[in-house]
């Protein structure tokens, strides 16, 4: 019986943290999300735009300048 | 675009490898084709290994008579160089250009990344020297010795390093599903193979473990089995999160289901590795506890697959004209094949049967070749033209080839070890009315031949697909003539 419990107690601990992690997600959220491997690539998306008709916040990539992202450590 | 540029900027490999901003303005690719170039080259030298090692079981002969050559030495070499050259260089590829495309900024650092590369090179030639020689550890997965080891930890943290710093300093809001599972895999890896390797060294290649008994074999399939869950699982789950939805041009089917997914299979897969000990010293309660968290591992693992598999609704047309795609979508069908085989082997009374005989070796290799290799076809085949400016892949008809090649050599495989296994299986476990053993081991060993031949020409079938890859991937990034590269880019 104890068992049963602890089964049902980690099974609710792990929807309890999802939940958690996705309280301040929305619909619209997720599926923006769900797009970003095609927002840097503003010829895809305009393709999944026409095949999905969802919005892609397409970005075209930054062009590098002298010194940047080259950080070092 | 600017991450391309024409075919006149570059004529070589080496030019390629070694120049940081020719192609890849504002991304940092060098990096991404050096990870590529090597998985193509370690892909070729494991897998011939894997299939010199076979050849050994059908024709013993095969050992050359040599201390360096003999199965004892080479199939650790084998299962190092396709798992951390082939599969790790491919992941650091694939993790390398996702994250940089997902977090739309550069690779945090040039310098640690390109230290990341040379020293992950570094650390496979230590394997292909040392373990010939017989220096090793013993532990499966973890043979590389004490100076090695250590040697790997520094590498991996700079990996760390490099990619943690790129997340943190995206431009985008969100980070990227697929970024989760490559983080979650270059943290749980690190934590293993530092647990894992506590020892005393005695030399530079010698050391002792900290542990002994039950708790070693523990602690080692506790490292072992999660080699398998966060090597040639997370890290190849955050590809396909990445290189599915972009090679079908759909987003994921369900970004809520990939969240779960992520959580519920890096909470569940840390507690699997029990089930390499059943019926072993170690305690019963902790084998019933490997076995259980191996089978709730299904929910996690079919979500997971159904996910990528539903990515492609509405799109399944593309599969008829789409190698790379089929590469993608098979690689889902054998990942959803051997996570359902998994939990049932974790059985221990199925267990009984299997552990020991081939089908362990079928299972495994239905998840290495037909999962980590076949996605990993399909990321390759999917970045190559990116990274060094093409179009496309010099031949698509040798793509198809090659998806032929490795399905059929995946199939005869895994068929053999299963045939072999349960053959096995059921003859070791033969008794006669008085009590004693039907067969020898002998006569199960001359049973298994048929398999093993099998087994051989399902490796020699996978082994010809690599080789046609590393000849594609060569004439993709060598084509020096605009007119046979327009030519080519009729295939499409």
């Amino acid at each position: 019986m104890i068992e049963m419990a602890l089964n049902l107690l980690g099974v609710l601990g792990l929807w309890l943290a999802i939940e958690y992690c996705l309280k301040h997600q929305t619909t619209e959220s997720l599926d923006d999300a769900s797009l970003i491997p095609f927002a840097d690539d503003p010829e895809v998306a305009r393709r999944v735009e026409l095949a999905t008709g969802k919005r892609v916040k397409a970005v075209a990539p930054q062009e590098l300048k002298p010194g940047w992202g080259n950080l070092e450590i | 675009m600017p991450d391309r540029v024409a075919w006149q900027d570059f004529a070589t490999v080496e030019e390629l490898t070694m120049s940081t901003a020719t192609i890849g303005l504002a991304y940092n690719y060098k990096v991404v084709r050096q990870f590529v170039v090597a998985t193509v080259v370690w892909g070729v030298v494991g897998m011939a290994m894997g299939v010199w090692i076979a050849s050994q079981l059908v024709w013993p002969e095969m050992n050359l008579d040599l201390p360096w050559t003999t199965f004892g030495r080479l199939r650790p070499l084998h299962t190092s160089l396709v798992i951390f050259g082939f599969a790790g260089s491919a992941q650091f590829a694939a993790s390398y250009y996702a994250v940089q495309r997902t977090c739309q900024v550069r690779l945090f650092s040039d310098k640690l990344a390109a230290f990341t590369f040379w020293g992950w090179q570094s650390v496979i030639v230590v394997m292909l020297i040392s373990l010939p020689l017989g220096y090793t550890t013993t532990k499966e997965y973890a043979e590389i010795e004490f100076s090695g080891a250590v040697w790997m930890t520094v590498v991996w943290l700079a990996y760390a390093i490099v990619f943690f710093t790129t997340v943190v300093r995206r431009k985008t809001k969100h980070i990227y599903v697929g970024n989760w599972f490559f983080g979650a895999f270059i943290v749980v890896i690190a934590m293993l193979h530092v647990v894992n390797h506590l020892s005393i060294p005695v030399d530079w290649f010698k050391s002792y473990p900290v542990y002994s008994g039950a708790t070693d074999a523990m602690v080692q399939w506790w490292y072992g089995h999660n080699a398998v869950g966060f090597f040639l699982t997370t890290g190849f789950l955050g590809m396909m999160y990445y290189f599915v939805p972009k090679q079908v041009g759909r987003p994921v089917y369900s970004y809520r289901l990939s969240i779960v997914h992520f959580w519920a299979l890096i909470t569940l897969y840390i507690w699997a590795g029990p089930h390499h000990l059943h019926y072993t010293a170690l305690p019963d309660w902790a084998q019933s506890l490997g076995m259980a968290m191996s089978l709730i591992l299904l929910a996690p693992s079919w979500g997971g697959m159904i996910n990528g598999m539903m990515t492609l609704s509405g799109a399944w047309h593309k599969l008829r004209t789409d190698p790379i795609l089929r590469f993608l979508v098979l690689s889902l069908a054998f990942y959803g094949m051997s996570t359902f085989e998994g939990p049932m082997m974790a059985i221990k009374t199925v267990n009984a049967l299997s552990h020991y005989t081939d089908w362990t070796i079928g299972h495994v290799h239905a998840g290495a070749l037909g999962w980590v290799a076949m996605i990993t076809f399909g990321a390759i085949y999917h970045m190559v033209p990116k990274v060094f400016g093409r179009t496309q892949m010099h031949s698509v008809p040798l793509i198809n080839l090659h998806f032929w090649l490795a399905t059929i050599g995946t199939v005869l495989y895994i068929a053999s070890m299963w045939v072999n296994g349960i053959t096995q299986g059921l003859m070791w476990r033969a008794i006669n009315d008085d009590g004693t053993l039907t067969y020898s081991f002998v006569e199960a060993l001359q049973a298994s031949h048929p398999g093993f031949i099998v087994r051989f020409v399902g490796g020699v079938f996978f082994l010809s697909g690599m080789l046609l890859m590393a000849y594609n991937v060569w004439r993709t990034v060598r084509v020096a003539d605009v007119k046979m590269a327009e030519l080519e880019a009729q295939y499409a």
